[in-house]
């Protein structure tokens, strides 16, 4: 992906009243071009083909296939050092307040025409080590990077860009617009005032560490020590980074369930694993047993499993969790469960599959604040397991972030006691914002999954004629002000989501009603 | 459970543990060969051991006085104005690039130059896990706090027996000296990174000038600074043999008498190739925030970034905002953070040499001394040290249990037989990160225990 850049005379509103100073200003998205061509020469400037027009709104349109042509600075490139399809190196010219102040770059330069007149973008490929040549330097910035090919912009990142930028209703990215309950909020300003700012205990504050094990206890029957089987960590995020590096050994075969949570992708591969995949499919999305029989085996060293399930909203059932209990038990296979979303599930009951027999010794159990309490930003997380597995992935967390936010830690000792009403009272909440929601894009005209448990609900939009789904994602944001998150990043194999997008229901209810009727309004089924 | 107990810290130690890394049961044959080789932080149990039995802690570096007020006020402003949700505090970065060019006339930018993390630990992992491959080597600076080893195993993929090894220069005592031809011969082909640490200490090359150098970076235990010609040594090490620069500078702002804080970034054809990573943690007192950053150049920030959405995804939301605050505090906040440092160890050195204590050398930054025993103490029985046993830990439980203060056994901060052991096991930390009534009461507590 590339991401165009344009310089604007004035920059962007930040906030109210406040105006970011004049900058390079991100305004499209295009696929990586297919090929390049060198310039003929290196005074010879050619337009760009791409084919890029103004709407009659005067937003920018996306396009499909990107090609492009180099183009050089006038007098300022270099020849290129040896014959490479990639472009020239020139220099930027480095004002005061460009992007770009170290001065060998790599870019594409491309001139848009629009029916008002040209604008100039460009788009940066690499920044180069300033030094010597740069084809040598290309080389050893991709073996920096040979970690990182998994770890592009996230396509969470751009689809927010393109939303700001089209003033579009964010219904992509799985975070509230509401905020956290007051009684929460509270707890943390006073740990705060009572000067609990010092680093906590690396395992977790022990009042969190207890408050974590009697909510567990009331939720599995289990009984846990707080001390050898608890780790808080900066969110789930973190737990699921830690028990990769902990309890992973490069090489080690893990299954996966598609679509996945980006972040599980990416902590495999640096804990350099091999990773199976086995794809849940519309419209229930269960589990095939078969596959799952088939790709078990005695190299298997774990199977990550997600319920409530991001993005498919599906909860694994009772028999699917046996069945996979036991193929752990036979071939002594580790489960990770990212539980996240446990106190979201509407049309059916959580099950950990901790709780299953012979099921806790051999698995790790993650959950986070954020999702419950719609606290998403204080990054608390904690992984339940048994001690052998803990010590592996406590060992990881002291390397990775040390410890905790302690403040929010007690506030969230506090969250978790919090009386069975709260957790009623969510539930409701969410019910009654997923009825305007798949009310709302069932009557749009989509086809709607249904979604048991987490706030996503994943819809095929294959009735409105776009070849895939991000085509049809950017669509939404151009000509209908709506934005969904397209599912085909969640697979391994991009393909097989291509049919699929998720839209979230974290948000209020105006906004979500707001939302629901520009789509029944502007799309138009093909 | 089996592992609870650390095995000595010392290489010894460690290559044992890793050779033998017994299965204790079938389950924990599953746990990832680096976790195995990882040992449990000394300086955490000593903690545990402390609480116990009621005595001051000098081990960890942590203040026990307050805030200041105007941070938390931004901090609970934040949260009761629901800034609660996944964020980026663009702010910081601008705030941070200022005070690069203020403090190290640098040029970075904030739009791409910084990343904002949980805490330094995590801007210093995910620096290593995004710049260091497997077969990489690392320098690091002997003695040296013990995350970054485990961090850069960590990253090396394992198994440890190759791959990834750090490579430990010894500084030389009593002054911590960097001895430049050590250094020098420590580098390989495979030498991707040099680490600086926290605090170092000088050498000064050649003779021993005790005047104005510039200083580095304090460092963890030992509290010098590198002077400006060890930092450019350095710094034409890493130019010539094309390494990276990761340093700690968590105490950038705790540097005492006439010594600045000099980023080795700052030297020419650095910046480059240098990683600076920092936290408000130290500086404001709020080590239990996870507010960090990393400033590097644009293509390994982004990179660095990249690694950091998928550890963690974003710093605490409130406390980034509450960073804006403390980053906008006067220059009179840090005058006033280093002279109540200044008094504070001038106060604990005096104590501990009329205890008996040897302070060579006094730190010239970060909140620790690193003292050696007294003579006298014949606690440190080196003839029966084996790898399994930790004598220097004996030491400082005495300390604990009789004159009811707690301090951390230097030996853990070396590493391997590049320092004589007997050497090792002589030195004990200090902190001086507390409020003047816990000085004055340990104080009270180790005179009345002299002799022990």
């Amino acid at each position: 992906m590339l991401v165009w850049w344009r310089r604007r005379q004035t920059g962007p509103r930040v906030g109210p009243g406040r105006v970011a100073p004049a900058r390079w200003h991100a305004c499209a998205v295009s696929d990586s071009p297919a090929y390049l061509t060198p310039p003929p020469s290196p005074n010879h400037e050619m337009l760009s083909s791409f084919c890029f027009c103004r709407s009659a709104t005067r937003r920018l349109s996306y396009p499909s296939a990107a090609r492009m042509a180099a183009v050089s600075t006038a007098s300022e490139a270099k020849e290129p050092q040896q014959p490479s399809p990639v472009l020239h190196i020139g220099h930027m010219n480095v004002e005061n307040d460009a992007v770009f102040t170290t001065p060998s770059i790599l870019f594409t330069r491309a001139t848009v025409i629009t029916p008002t007149g040209s604008k100039t973008l460009y788009a940066v490929w690499a920044l180069l080590r300033p030094y010597g040549t740069a084809w040598p330097m290309l080389k050893s910035y991709s073996t920096v990077a040979k970690r990182l090919d998994k770890f592009k912009t996230t396509i969470f990142t751009q689809m927010s860009m393109l939303a700001v930028k089209h003033g579009a209703i964010n219904l992509g990215q799985g975070f509230p617009n509401f905020d956290g309950p007051d009684f929460v909020k509270e707890a943390a300003i006073q740990a705060i005032r009572d000067g609990k700012n010092q680093y906590a205990r690396g395992c977790g504050v022990p009042d969190l560490n207890s408050a974590i094990v009697d909510r567990f206890h009331k939720d599995t029957g289990l009984h846990i020590d707080p001390e050898k089987e608890v780790t808080v960590t900066s969110g789930c995020t973190e737990a699921i980074a830690a028990t990769m590096l902990g309890l992973i050994n490069p090489g080690d075969e893990v299954i996966l369930f598609a679509p996945f949570y980006d972040s599980y992708e990416a902590t495999l591969s640096m804990a350099d694993a091999k990773i199976k995949v086995i794809t849940l499919r519309p419209p229930d999305f269960a589990v095939s047993v078969d596959e799952l029989k088939s790709a078990v085996s005695k190299n298997t060293r774990a199977i990550l499993i997600n319920t409530p399930h991001n993005p498919t909203g599906k909860m694994f059932t009772r028999a699917e969790l046996e069945q996979i209990a036991s193929l752990c038990i036979e071939n002594d296979v580790l489960v990770f469960a990212d539980e996240v979303y446990d106190k979201l599930a509407f049309e059916a009951e959580h099950i950990s599959i901790a709780s299953l027999p012979g099921m806790y010794e051999r698995t790790v159990t993650m959950n986070s604040l954020g999702k419950t309490f719609s606290l998403t930003g204080w990054k608390i997380g904690w992984a339940i397991a048994p001690p052998h597995l803990t010590w592996g992935l406590r060992q990881a967390h002291s390397f990775l972030t040390f410890s905790t936010s302690t403040p929010m830690q007690w506030a969230a000792s506090v969250a978790l006691r919090a009386p069975d009403t709260y957790y009623e009272e969510l539930k409701r909440d969410y019910l009654a914002k997923k009825a305007i929601l798949v009310e709302g894009l069932k009557a749009a005209g989509f086809i709607v999954y249904p979604s048991s448990g987490t706030y996503f609900v994943m819809v095929d939009h294959t009735p409105f004629g776009c070849e895939n789904d991000i085509d049809f994602c950017e669509y939404l944001i151009k000509e209908v002000g709506v934005v969904a998150i397209p599912t085909s990043v969640f697979y391994l194999n991009p393909e097989e989501g291509k049919n699929l997008v998720r839209f979230t229901f974290c948000k209020d209810e105006e906004t979500l009603r707001a939302a629901v009727e520009r789509m029944k309004e502007r799309l138009h089924k093909s | 459970m089996s592992r609870a107990i650390p095995s000595g810290p010392g290489q010894a130690a460690n290559a044992q543990a890793r050779l033998k890394a017994p299965a204790i049961d079938k389950m924990e044959a599953k746990l990832s060969k680096a976790s195995r080789a990882l040992n449990a932080s000394p300086i955490q149990e000593i903690s545990h051991l402390a609480q116990r039995c009621g005595a001051i802690n000098l081990a960890e570096g942590f203040p026990d006085f307050p805030a200041p007020p105007q941070v938390k006020h931004a901090a609970v402003a934040a949260i009761a104005a629901d800034l609660n949700q996944y964020r980026h505090v663009q702010g910081i970065c601008d705030l941070l690039a200022v005070k690069m060019k203020q403090n190290h006339v640098l040029d970075f930018d904030p739009l791409t130059d910084f990343v904002i993390c949980c805490g330094q630990s995590e801007a210093f992992a995910a620096t290593i896990l995004a710049t260091i491959d497997q077969g990489d080597e690392v320098l690091i600076f002997d003695p040296a706090y013990e995350t970054y080893e485990s961090c850069i195993i960590l990253a090396g993929g394992i198994p440890l027996e190759l791959r990834i090894s750090q490579v430990y220069v010894p500084l030389d005592p009593p002054y911590w000296t960097l001895n430049v031809d050590k250094f020098m011969r420590s580098f390989t082909g495979r030498t991707k990174a040099v680490v600086l640490n926290r605090s170092l200490n000088e050498e000064k090359i050649g003779c021993i000038k005790e005047t104005n150098y510039n200083s580095y970076s304090p460092h963890n235990p030992t509290g010098k600074v590198f002077s400006k010609e060890e930092l450019e040594v350095i710094a034409a090490a890493c130019c010539q043999m094309d390494c990276l620069a990761i340093t700690d500078e968590v105490y950038e702002y705790i540097t005492f008498d006439t010594h600045k804080h000099l980023s080795i970034a700052s030297l020419p054809m650095m910046k480059e190739r240098t990683i600076i990573t920092s936290s408000l943690s130290k500086t404001f007192s709020v080590t239990g925030w996870r507010i960090g950053w990393a400033c590097a150049p644009t293509a390994i920030a982004s990179a660095i970034r990249n690694i950091h959405i998928k550890i963690t995804d974003s710093a605490p939301a409130p406390f980034q905002e509450a960073a804006l605050a403390a980053l906008q505090s006067p220059p009179e906040y840090f005058s006033s953070l280093k002279a109540d440092y200044v008094a504070r160890r001038d106060f604990l050195i005096k104590m501990l040499s009329e205890v008996g204590f040897q302070v060579h050398n006094k730190p010239q930054g970060s909140v620790f001394i690193f003292a050696e025993l007294p003579k006298t103490c014949l606690l440190c029985d080196v003839s029966e040290l084996s790898p399994a046993t930790f004598p220097f830990i004996d030491f400082v439980k005495e300390l604990i249990e009789k004159a009811g203060v707690a301090a951390v056994p230097g030996r853990g901060f070396f590493h391997g037989d590049c320092n004589d052991l007997t050497q090792q096991s002589r030195y004990v930390r200090f902190a001086f990160c507390k409020s003047n009534d816990t000085l004055s009461a340990a104080d009270q507590k180790m005179r009345s225990c002299v002799g022990k």
